[in-house]
C-alpha cells in the first residue's frame, strides 16, 4: 500500500474515532433527549384553570362510561342492567346465547364468573367517575395554591360544587348497586380504603351533596345545561334522602325544589325521551348525561355506546340487537280499567285479572283494549308505529319466545329528528338521546311518595296527579310525518289502541297504604324501562315478595309461563339486596392477609 | 434490554394481484445486475499436468462439492457426488483441499496426476463461532452457547427464520401457520412480566423485532445461541442473545454461483372439518337437544316440525320480498324478483355447508429463489444474493411475499479492513392473518367455528349469506370477511446493515468501528366491508390506513487486545455502543365510501362521508448507551477464564437510576488435558464451565417514567373517553383531560442473575458429542404495573421494579456426527417460578379478561400464566347428587359439577384455583441424517411433553354460546341419565353454568411432530455438465403429528396482547383462541453451484 492512499485512510479513522468520543462524551443529553413521552400531555401543561375545568368535564363524561371499561354496556348511564333487566320491568331480551353474562343477572345468578366480569366493569366505572372527581379538585387545590390569580372565586366555587356532586352520583350508583363499598375522596391516598356500611356510604353521600348545594350558583355555570346547579344537588339529595328512608327530611328537600325550584313537567310525555333538540335539557330535565353523536368522534362513543344493544332487530330499521326487552308484565301493567284507572290497582274490579294478557305469539292487541298512552311511548308493539320509524312488527323481534314481541323504545330516536349517529359499530343505534339520571317528575312522585309516608295524603294525590294529567296529553300518532309522531290521546288517526286514562281520585288516597300503592304504581308506569324500578323495589323492601309474584303469578299471569329460562331463576332472597362486590376488587383490596373490601353478606 | 422494534402487522387479508409494476420485479432485476456486475475472473498459466482424484472423509466416504484450488491460483473444482475430481495444474505446484466441515488440506502435486486425499473433521470444539463482538473458537467458550444447525433450519420453508430456531435445546418457538406471522421466541423460560423478546444481533447490529420477515434465511451462514448470562452480558439482554450472521465469504476463488429454488403445496395440518358438524340436520339434532332438555320451544323458523325436521328451502327472505311462511314459520317461498342488495336479501338453506372447505379448501404453493454470487481474493471477500419468496396462506386471499438483494463485502489493505453488509427488503402481505388477541371470533379462525352448517356461503343473487335468520347466530360470513380484506395489504420496506472499518494498529492490537443502520418503512391499508346480510347488519364501510416510518442507529467502537506469552493468551475487547431509535406514525380513516372500488378507497372528503374522516399521528424514541469489556485468559487449552462488564445507560428509565453495570464471568476447564485424562479411551475431550453474571431488562415503552395526561390513551381515542357534550349541542363536545398513565421517577433497570454449569464432552474419540447445561436465573427488581383496585381510576398503573421471578432447568445435546448418518438428541426442561409480585397482593390476572372472566392467573409460587378457574368434578348424576355437593349456582343434573376447594360449602369465586400450567415440563427434538451413494435422507422430529392447553374454543364449540357451530361427537358424547360419565355436559341452552371457567377446557398439549423430511439426490458431474454440486431434493414438513389433544393444532402461537407496560404475551401463553393451524408442505428444490 502506497504512504498515499494510507493517510487519508488513516485520517478517516481518526476521524471516526474522534467523532464517537465526541458522542460518547454528551452522554447526559443523549439519553434524556430520548426520554420524554411522546405525543401526551404532562402535568404541568394542565396545571392551570383550563386543565381543572377539562378534568371536570371528564368527570361530567364518565356518567356514560363505556369505552374506558372494554365497550361494556353495562356500564350505560341508564343502568338498564343493574335496574330494568333484573326487575319486572324487563327481560334482557335477544337469543338465549348471546350475551349471556345478563342471562345470570336476570336469573339472579348473581355470582357466576360471568356475572362477576359485567359487575367488575360497572364497579370500574364508578370508580373512575370518582377518581375523575377526586382528581378535579386536587389539581384544583394546587393551582389555587400555585397561581391564586388562575381561577375566579366563583368558578372555585362552582367547580367544587360540580366535583362534590359528581362524586355524590358516582357514589349513589355504588350505593344502589353494591351498598358496601369504600368512599374515596380527593384527600384519600390509600386506594385500598377499606368499605364502609352501607347506611355510612348514604350519609357519606349526603355530605357531599351538602358542599355541593353550599358551592353550586342556582344556574348552570357559564350557561352550559349539561353542568349541576344547586337545583339538581337539592333534587339530587331528596332522591337520595329517599333511599335512605329519611321520609320527614327528604319530604323538606323536594318541597323546596318543586316549590322554589326552576323545573316543571315537559307539556306532554313524547317530549321527555327524544332526539328532537327542541325538547332536550326542557323545564323537566334536572340531570343527564348528554349525548352527542357526529361531534368527530369516529366511533360513535358519546352517542350512546351503552344503549347500542337495546334496538329491534333486524328487520327495524336499526338492525340490532334486540336486548332489554319490556316484560309482558311490565305491558300488562298499562291495561286501564273502566274508569281510566291503572287495571291493576287493588280497588279496581280488575285487579286479579290485570296481568292475563299473553300476546307473546299473536302480538297484536284489540283496539278496543284501555290503555295508558305512556305505554306506546315505552314499548314497542306489533301493529303500533314506532316514533316515525314505521309500524313495528314480529320481524323486529329477534327470538320471540326468548324475549317476547316488545321493543325498548324510550332510548329511540325519532327518525326525523337527526340524532342517528352516522359512525360507529352499527351507527343506527348510536343516537343523541339524552340519558335521563333525574327529571322532574321522578322528584314529584318521589315527593309524592314522602308526603304519603308522612301522612300528607292530599298532597300526594295533587303531585301524583300532576304526572298522571301529562300523560294524558299526547300518544303515539301514526308517525307519518314530524306533526303526527304525537297526537292527542283521542285522535280519530289512532287505529291500534284505545287510549284512557283518568287522574286518581281522593279514593285511591283514602288512607295511607293506598296511597302508597298508588304513588308506587304512577311510579312503575311513568319511570318503567328507566333503570330504577329494581332499585325502587329494593328501597321499599319489597323487592324479593315482588319478584317471587312476577315469576311465578301475579294479577292472572305468571312470568314463569312466559319465559322458559325463568322457571330456573333463583327467587332473590336477602342477599341479593346487593350485588356481589366482584371477586377481583375483593381480591385487590387486599393488604397482607387483611381484606379491606370484603364481599357482602351471602355471597 | 434494546429498542423495541415491533412491525405493526395488522389484521388485515388478501388477493392475488398482476405482477407487472411489482417493485419486487425490479427488486429482482436490481439484484441481478448487481450479481452479474460482481462477475470477475482470475486466470492462471504454468507448465500444466491433469490431475485426478477421489477425496473422502476419515471414515473413507467420498466428499461431494470439496473445492480443488491450485495454490495460489484461481484455478479450482469442485469434487462430484463419488468425490471425484480432475483439475489442471502446474506440475510443479500444490493442490488445496476445502469444504466446510473437515479441516482444510493441502498436497503437494510433485508430478502426480492421482492424488487421493483423506480429510479430517473439525472437531466440535475447533469451531469458530461468532459471539460477543468478536469471533471465538468454541474451545474457549464458558458460557452456554449453541449453534443453530442451519443446514436442518434450511429445511423448513416459513419466510422468517425465527420460525426455523427451535431444534436447539432451551429454545422454544411459538408460531402460527400464517405465512407472516409473529414468532414467540424464549430462551430458557421466561423472566419478565413483558417482553422476553431475546436481543438479535444481525451482522452486528442489534435488532428487536418478533417477525424478522425481511431477512432471507438463505443468507444465513451462522446462528448462535447466547443462553446463560456470562455469555450474552455483553450485549447487556437478560433474554439471552441469538446472533446471526449473513456473511457468506466466498471460498477463495473466482465467483461462484449458486441458484437455489424451492417449491411447494400446503395444507393445513388439520381441519376444523374434522372437528365440527358439516351437515345440516346433524346440527339440528344438537339444537333440538339443547332446546328440549332445557325444556324450550324448539325453533321451528329454519327446520319446521321438529320432529320431521329437514333442510330448509330459505333459511330468510326479507318480509318485503313476499315470503310465504309454513305453519311453522319457515319460508317456504319467495318472490325472488323483490331481492334487493342490501335490504331485501333472500337466503337459501343448504343442507351442509363446509366452512373449513370454504376458505382453507385449497392448495397453498409456496416458492423461494435464491441466486447467490460469493467469492474471494487475497484483500477482499464479496457476496451478492437476490431471493423471491412468496407464501400462499393456506387460508384464502391470505399471502406473503419478499424481494430481497443483499451485498457484503470487505476490503483488506494492508492494516486496515472496511466493508458493509447491507441488505434491502420489500415485504407485502396480504390479509396478514395476525396471531388472535381479545376476542378471537374477530378473527378468520373463530367466524369459521361460528358459522352453522345449514347457512349457505352465498345467496340467491350470488351474494355472500349469512346467518341472518333467528337462532343461526350474529356472525359475520368468514369467505366474505377474507374476500373483502383481500387488497388490505401491509408492505414493509427495509433497509438494513452495517458498514465498517477496522485498523490494525499492532498485531496485537485491532480496532474496529461500525455503524448499523435498520430503516424501516411500513404501510397498511384496509377495508371492512358492510355485511347487510347479518343477523346483527352493518351498513357502513370504512377504509384506514397508516404510514410509519422508524430509524434505529447503532454506532460501536471496539478495542480488541490479542497476546500470547507462553502457555498464556489473553484476549482483551473493550467497547462502547450508541443505540438509537425512532419512529413515529400516522393512522387515518374514513367510513361510508360511495364506491369500493380499490380505486376509489383514498382518504378524502368527496371519497366518503367527510365528517367521518380521522387522522392521528404517534411517535416514540429511545436511546441506550453503552460501555463494555471483556478479558479472557487461557492457559494451554486448559483453564480457561473470562470476565465481562457492560454498563448500560437507558433513556426509558428514572434519571437517578438509567445507569446500571452488569459484571459476568466464565471459567472451563478442559479436564481432559490433564493427565489423569489423557488417552483416555472414552472420554476423548471434555470441558466444564462454569458461568455467573448479572444481565439488565429495560423493556418497557418509552416516557413511562412521567404522568401522562390526555393524548390518545383509552379505547377509542380521548374525544370518546373524556370529552363531552356540556352545552347540550347534540353534536359537539369540549375537551376534557383525564390521567392516562400513572408516572414513576424511580425507574431502574430489572435485574437477572443467571448461574451456569455445563460440559462439553467428546466420548469414544468424537463419536458422540455431549453438551450438557443446568441453569438458575433469577430476576429481581421485576418491571411491571400491578394492577391497582379500580379506585385508582383507569389511568395505567405505574411501572415499578418489584416483581421476582426464577427460572431453572437444564439443556441436552447428544450428538453422533459420522460419515454415513447423524443423529443428534436435544432436549431441555425449565420450571418457571413467580416469587414475588408487589410485596401487597399475591396475583394478577392474565391480560385478557373473556365473557367468563380471567383463565389465566400470575401468582406467587406458581408459573407465570398459569390457568385458573373451577375444577369440574365430572357431572351431577341426580338430585340426590345436588343436594350431596355444595350449593352450587344453576346445579343440574348433567350439568359439570365443580369442587368446593376451600370447603365452605358453597361454590363460589374463592373456590377457583389454578387448574393447569402452559409450560412445558420437557420439549426435544432429534435431528437424523443418513447418506448412502448419491442419496441422503435427514428429518427432524420435534416433541413438547407436559404442557396444557386451555381450549377456549369450547366456548364455542361445546357450550355453543352465540349459536355457533359444534363439534362432530357432542351429540353422540354428551351427558344423559343413560351416559352419566359422557365426555361433554348435558345439551342444554339453558347451561349457563357449565361453561364456567374450569378445568374442563384445559387438555394436554403434548404432541411429537415430524417436523421435516428431506430425501436429497446429488447429481453426479458426469450427469450435469455445466453445474457443478447440483442436489435436488423432495421434501416434507410437519408430515404427522401424534396428540392427544382435540382442537386444531396444539402448536399455538402466543396470543396478540399487549399492556400499559408493553408486550405481555408470554401471560396468555397456551390458550386456544383459534389460531391459524400449522401447514403441511410438501416441496421440491434444486441446489447447483456454477
Amino acid at each position: 500500500m502506497t504512504k498515499a492512499s494510507r493517510q487519508p485512510m488513516l485520517l478517516g479513522t481518526a476521524l471516526m474515532f474522534l467523532a464517537a468520543g465526541t458522542l460518547f462524551g454528551c452522554k447526559d443529553s443523549f439519553l434524556t433527549d430520548a426520554a420524554a413521552a411522546q405525543g401526551v400531555l404532562d402535568q404541568s401543561v394542565l396545571a392551570n384553570s383550563a386543565g381543572v375545568e377539562g378534568n371536570l368535564i371528564a368527570t361530567y363524561r364518565a356518567l356514560d362510561y363505556t369505552n374506558g371499561v372494554n365497550g361494556s354496556q353495562c356500564t350505560a348511564a341508564s343502568d338498564w342492567c343493574w335496574a330494568s333487566v333484573p326487575s319486572d320491568d324487563a327481560y334482557k331480551g335477544t337469543e338465549p346465547t348471546d350475551f349471556t353474562a345478563l342471562n345470570d343477572i336476570e336469573g339472579y345468578h348473581w355470582s357466576t364468573g360471568l356475572a362477576d366480569g359485567v359487575l367488575n366493569d360497572k364497579w370500574r366505572a364508578i370508580y373512575e367517575g370518582v377518581s375523575r372527581a377526586n382528581a378535579t379538585l386536587t389539581l384544583m387545590a394546587q393551582v389555587v395554591k400555585d397561581k391564586p390569580a388562575e381561577i375566579t372565586a366563583t368558578d372555585q366555587k362552582g367547580i367544587t360544587g360540580e366535583a362534590n356532586f359528581l362524586r355524590a352520583h358516582y357514589m349513589f350508583e355504588a350505593y344502589k348497586i353494591f351498598g358496601n363499598v369504600p368512599y374515596l375522596r380527593e384527600t384519600d391516598t390509600d386506594l385500598r380504603k377499606a368499605s364502609e356500611p352501607k347506611a355510612q356510604v348514604g350519609a357519606d353521600i349526603l355530605k357531599d351533596l351538602d358542599v355541593a348545594i353550599a358551592n353550586l350558583p342556582t344556574t348552570p355555570r357559564k350557561g352550559q345545561v349539561g353542568r349541576a346547579t344547586q337545583w339538581t344537588a337539592k333534587a339530587y339529595k331528596g332522591k337520595v334522602q329517599m333511599y335512605l328512608g329519611q321520609y320527614a327530611a327528604a319530604l323538606a328537600t323536594l318541597k323546596d325544589v318543586v316549590q322554589n325550584g326552576p323545573y316543571a313537567l315537559q307539556p306532554s310525555y313524547d317530549q321527555v325521551w327524544t332526539g328532537f333538540k327542541a325538547y332536550e335539557n326542557g323545564p323537566e330535565t334536572i340531570f343527564a348525561y348528554q349525548a352527542s353523536a357526529n361531534d368527530g368522534e369516529p366511533n360513535g362513543n358519546n352517542a350512546n355506546a351503552g344503549e347500542r344493544l337495546n334496538f329491534p332487530h333486524s328487520g327495524s330499521p336499526f338492525g340490532c340487537c334486540g336486548f332489554h326487552q319490556p316484560s309482558q308484565n311490565l305491558v300488562n301493567f298499562f291495561h286501564t280499567a273502566a274508569d281510566g284507572l291503572p287495571a291493576a290497582f287493588s280497588l279496581e274490579p280488575t285487579a286479579a285479572t290485570w296481568n292475563a294478557d299473553n300476546k307473546d305469539n299473536t302480538g297484536t292487541y284489540t283496539a278496543a283494549m284501555t290503555l295508558d298512552p305512556r305505554l306506546d311511548w315505552t314499548a314497542g308493539r306489533n301493529g303500533v308505529p314506532f316514533k316515525d320509524w314505521g309500524l313495528h312488527d314480529s320481524t323486529w323481534i329477534r327470538n320471540i319466545p326468548n324475549g317476547g314481541t316488545y321493543s325498548a323504545k324510550k332510548n329511540v330516536h325519532e327518525k326525523a329528528s337527526g340524532a342517528q349517529s352516522s359512525v360507529g359499530w352499527v351507527n343506527t343505534q348510536l343516537n343523541s338521546v339524552n340519558i335521563h339520571i333525574l327529571r322532574y317528575a321522578d322528584v314529584l312522585l318521589l315527593l309524592a311518595e314522602a308526603e304519603e309516608e308522612t301522612g300528607d295524603l292530599a298532597n300526594a294525590l295533587i303531585h301524583t296527579n300532576m304526572v298522571r294529567n301529562r300523560a294524558a296529553v299526547k300518544a303515539q300518532g301514526p308517525g307519518t310525518s314530524t306533526a303526527n309522531i304525537a297526537v292527542p290521546i283521542t285522535d280519530p288517526s289512532i287505529t291500534w289502541a284505545k287510549y284512557t286514562i283518568s287522574p286518581w281520585t281522593a279514593a285511591q288516597f283514602a288512607t295511607q297504604p293506598l296511597a302508597q300503592e298508588a304513588v308506587r304504581t304512577e311510579r312503575r308506569l311513568e319511570l318503567a324501562m328507566e333503570g330504577q324500578r329494581f332499585f325502587d323495589l329494593k328501597r321499599w323492601g319489597v323487592m324479593q315478595s315482588t319478584i317471587a309474584a312476577y315469576i311465578n303469578g301475579v294479577g292472572g299471569g305468571a312470568e314463569k309461563n312466559r319465559r322458559n329460562y325463568l322457571p330456573s331463576a333463583e327467587l332473590p332472597g336477602t342477599k341479593h339486596d346487593n350485588y356481589p362486590i366482584p371477586s377481583t376488587q375483593v381480591e385487590l383490596s387486599k393488604v397482607g392477609s387483611e381484606v379491606r373490601v370484603p364481599q357482602n353478606p351471602g355471597w | 434490554m434494546r429498542e423495541t422494534r415491533e412491525i405493526a402487522m395488522e389484521e388485515t387479508v388478501p388477493r392475488r394481484q398482476s405482477f407487472r409494476n411489482n417493485p419486487l420485479r425490479v427488486l429482482g432485476a436490481i439484484g441481478m445486475s448487481m450479481l452479474f456486475s460482481m462477475l470477475f475472473v482470475g486466470v492462471a498459466m504454468a507448465q500444466q499436468v491433469a490431475v485426478t482424484g477421489t477425496v473422502t472423509s476419515q471414515a473413507g466416504a467420498p466428499l461431494q462439492g470439496v473445492t480443488v484450488r491450485v495454490s495460489g491460483t484461481e484455478t479450482r473444482v469442485l469434487t462430484n457426488g463419488t468425490g471425484r475430481y480432475t483439475i489442471t495444474a502446474p506440475a510443479n505446484g500444490a493442490l488445496n483441499f476445502t469444504v466446510i466441515g473437515q479441516k482444510p488440506a493441502r498436497e503437494e502435486i510433485g508430478g502426480r496426476t492421482r492424488i487421493d486425499v483423506k480429510m479430517e473433521p473439525v472437531t466440535y470444539l475447533e469451531e469458530v463461532v461468532v459471539t460477543a463482538y468478536t469471533e471465538q473458537r468454541r474451545a474457549d467458550i464458558t458460557g452456554a452457547v449453541a449453534s443453530i444447525n442451519v443446514e436442518s433450519a434450511a429445511r423448513e420453508t416459513g419466510a422468517s427464520v425465527l420460525k426455523r430456531l427451535d431444534a436447539v435445546p432451551g429454545i422454544t418457538v411459538q408460531t402460527s401457520g400464517s405465512p407472516a406471522g409473529r414468532s414467540t421466541v424464549r430462551i430458557r423460560g421466561i423472566s419478565s412480566f413483558q417482553n422476553n423478546d431475546p436481543l438479535y444481533v444481525i451482522d452486528g447490529v442489534p435488532v428487536q423485532d418478533t417477525y424478522i420477515n425481511w431477512l432471507n434465511p438463505a443468507d444465513i451462514t451462522s446462528i448462535q445461541v447466547l443462553k446463560d448470562a456470562s455469555a450474552a452480558s455483553i450485549y447487556g439482554s437478560s433474554n439471552g442473545v441469538i446472533v446471526i450472521e449473513t456473511t457468506k465469504r466466498g471460498a477463495s476463488g473466482p465467483p461462484r454461483m449458486t441458484l437455489s429454488a424451492r417449491s411447494g403445496l400446503s395444507s393445513p395440518t388439520k381441519g376444523l372439518d374434522d372437528i365440527l358438524i358439516t351437515n345440516a340436520m346433524d346440527y339440528f339434532q344438537v339444537m333440538k337437544a339443547s332446546y328440549a332438555n332445557a325444556g324450550r320451544d324448539i325453533p321451528t323458523n329454519v327446520y319446521g316440525d321438529p320432529n320431521n325436521p329437514s333442510v330448509p328451502a330459505y333459511i330468510f327472505a326479507d318480509p318485503t320480498t313476499n315470503p310465504t311462511l309454513d305453519s311453522f314459520g319457515r319460508v317456504v317461498a319467495v318472490d325472488p324478483a323483490k331481492y334487493s342488495y342490501p335490504r331485501s336479501l333472500i337466503m337459501p338453506g343448504s343442507a351442509g355447508t363446509n366452512w373449513w372447505q370454504a376458505v382453507f379448501g385449497q392448495r397453498a404453493p409456496v416458492g423461494d429463489y435464491n441466486l447467490n454470487v460469493a467469492g474471494s481474493g487475497e484483500d477482499h471477500t464479496y457476496g451478492v444474493s437476490g431471493n423471491y419468496f412468496d407464501q400462499k396462506g393456506t387460508a384464502v386471499y391470505n399471502d406473503f411475499r419478499r424481494g430481497s438483494v443483499r451485498a457484503n463485502t470487505q476490503f483488506n489493505r494492508g492494516k486496515f479492513t472496511f466493508g458493509e453488509n447491507a441488505a434491502f427488503a420489500a415485504e407485502k402481505s396480504y390479509g396478514g392473518m395476525g396471531d388472535p388477541g381479545g376476542y378471537a371470533e374477530d378473527g378468520i379462525m373463530g367466524k369459521n367455528i361460528m358459522m352453522q352448517p345449514v347457512i349457505p356461503i352465498y345467496d340467491i343473487a350470488g351474494n355472500f349469506a349469512s346467518g341472518k335468520c333467528v337462532s343461526c347466530g350474529n356472525q359475520t360470513n368468514p369467505l366474505k370477511f377474507a374476500y373483502e380484506r383481500r387488497n388490505n395489504i401491509n408492505r414493509n420496506n427495509k433497509i438494513f446493515g452495517n458498514t465498517f472499518a477496522g485498523l490494525q494498529v499492532l498485531p496485537s492490537l485491532a480496532l474496529r468501528s461500525s455503524i448499523g443502520f435498520n430503516q424501516n418503512s411500513a404501510n397498511f391499508k384496509g377495508f371492512n366491508p358492510a355485511t347487510p346480510e347479518n343477523s346483527e347488519p352493518g351498513f357502513t364501510n370504512s377504509f384506514n390506513e397508516n404510514q410509519s416510518t422508524a430509524l434505529d442507529w447503532t454506532w460501536t467502537n471496539t478495542a480488541r487486545y490479542n497476546k500470547q506469552l507462553g502457555q498464556h493468551t489473553f484476549n482483551l475487547l473493550a467497547g462502547q455502543e450508541a443505540t438509537h431509535h425512532q419512529d413515529r406514525r400516522m393512522d387515518g380513516s374514513e367510513a361510508n365510501f360511495r364506491s369500493t372500488s380499490q380505486d376509489a378507497l383514498y382518504l378524502q372528503p368527496s371519497l366518503g362521508d367527510a365528517s367521518t374522516i380521522t387522522v392521528t399521528s404517534g411517535g416514540g424514541q429511545s436511546a441506550l448507551l453503552s460501555y463494555f469489556g471483556k478479558a479472557d485468559y487461557n492457559f494451554q487449552d486448559k483453564y480457561i477464564a473470562s470476565a465481562t462488564v457492560r454498563r448500560d445507560g437507558s433513556s426509558r428509565l428514572g434519571p437517578e437510576h438509567r445507569w446500571g453495570t452488569f459484571p459476568a464471568f466464565g471459567l472451563g476447564w478442559r479436564i481432559s488435558k490433564e493427565g489423569f485424562l489423557e488417552n483416555n479411551k472414552i472420554l476423548s475431550d471434555a470441558m466444564l464451565r462454569f458461568g455467573y453474571g448479572v444481565t439488565g431488562n429495560q423493556q418497557i415503552p418509552s416516557g413511562r417514567i412521567f404522568a401522562q395526561y390526555g393524548g390518545g390513551g383509552g379505547g377509542g381515542g380521548a374525544i370518546g373517553d373524556t370529552y363531552y357534550d356540556i352545552s347540550g349541542s347534540n353534536s359537539s363536545v369540549v375537551p376534557g383531560f383525564r390521567q392516562t398513565a400513572i408516572g414513576n421517577l424511580d425507574l431502574k433497570w430489572e435485574e437477572n442473575r443467571a448461574t451456569n454449569i455445563g460440559a462439553d464432552l467428546a466420548l469414544f474419540n468424537g463419536y458422540l458429542n455431549v453438551i450438557a447445561d443446568f441453569y438458575t436465573r433469577r430476576t429481581n427488581n421485576l418491571l411491571f404495573n400491578p394492577a391497582l383496585p379500580a379506585t385508582a381510576g383507569v389511568a395505567s398503573a405505574p411501572i415499578v421494579n418489584i416483581g421476582k421471578m426464577q427460572n431453572k432447568g437444564f439443556d441436552l445435546s447428544v450428538g453422533h456426527q459420522g460419515e454415513k448418518w447423524n443423529a443428534t438428541l436435544q432436549g431441555s426442561h425449565y420450571k418457571n417460578e413467580i416469587l414475588q409480585i408487589d410485596g401487597v397482593t399475591n396475583f394478577f390476572y392474565g391480560p385478557v379478561t373473556t365473557r367468563f372472566g380471567n383463565q389465566v392467573i400470575n401468582k406467587v409460587g406458581q408459573p407465570l400464566g398459569a390457568f385458573y378457574g373451577y375444577v369440574a368434578d365430572g357431572f351431577f348424576r341426580d338430585s340426590a347428587d345436588i343436594l350431596a355437593h355444595a350449593a352450587q349456582p344453576g346445579a343440574q343434573p348433567g350439568r359439570i359439577k365443580f369442587r368446593d376447594v376451600n370447603g365452605d360449602g358453597k361454590i363460589t369465586a374463592d373456590d377457583r384455583t389454578i387448574i393447569g400450567s402452559p409450560h412445558p415440563k420437557f420439549t426435544g427434538s432429534l435431528d437424523l441424517g443418513y447418506r448412502y451413494g448419491n442419496f441422503d435422507i435427514s428429518g427432524t422430529v420435534f416433541g413438547t411433553f407436559g404442557n396444557k392447553i386451555f381450549d377456549n374454543q369450547k366456548e364455542w364449540y361445546v357450550f355453543r354460546e352465540f349459536s355457533t357451530n359444534v363439534r362432530k361427537d357432542l351429540l353422540a358424547n354428551s351427558w344423559t341419565p343413560q351416559n352419566p360419565n359422557a365426555k361433554y355436559p348435558r345439551i342444554d341452552v339453558g347451561d349457563n353454568f357449565s361453561s364456567a371457567l374450569s378445568s374442563f377446557y384445559v387438555e394436554n398439549g403434548s404432541y411429537v411432530r415430524m417436523r421435516n423430511l428431506q430425501l436429497g439426490y446429488n447429481v453426479p458431474s458426469t450427469l450435469s455438465r455445466w453445474l457443478s454440486a447440483t442436489r435436488v431434493y423432495v421434501q416434507a414438513e410437519n408430515l404427522f403429528t401424534i396428540t392427544g389433544y382435540e382442537g386444531l393444532d396444539p402448536s399455538l402461537p402466543a396470543a396478540d396482547v399487549n399492556g400499559a407496560g408493553g408486550d405481555i404475551r408470554d401471560q396468555y401463553m397456551g390458550v386456544d383462541r383459534g389460531s391459524y393451524p400449522s401447514s403441511r408442505t410438501f416441496s421440491i428444490g434444486l441446489t447447483a453451484s456454477f
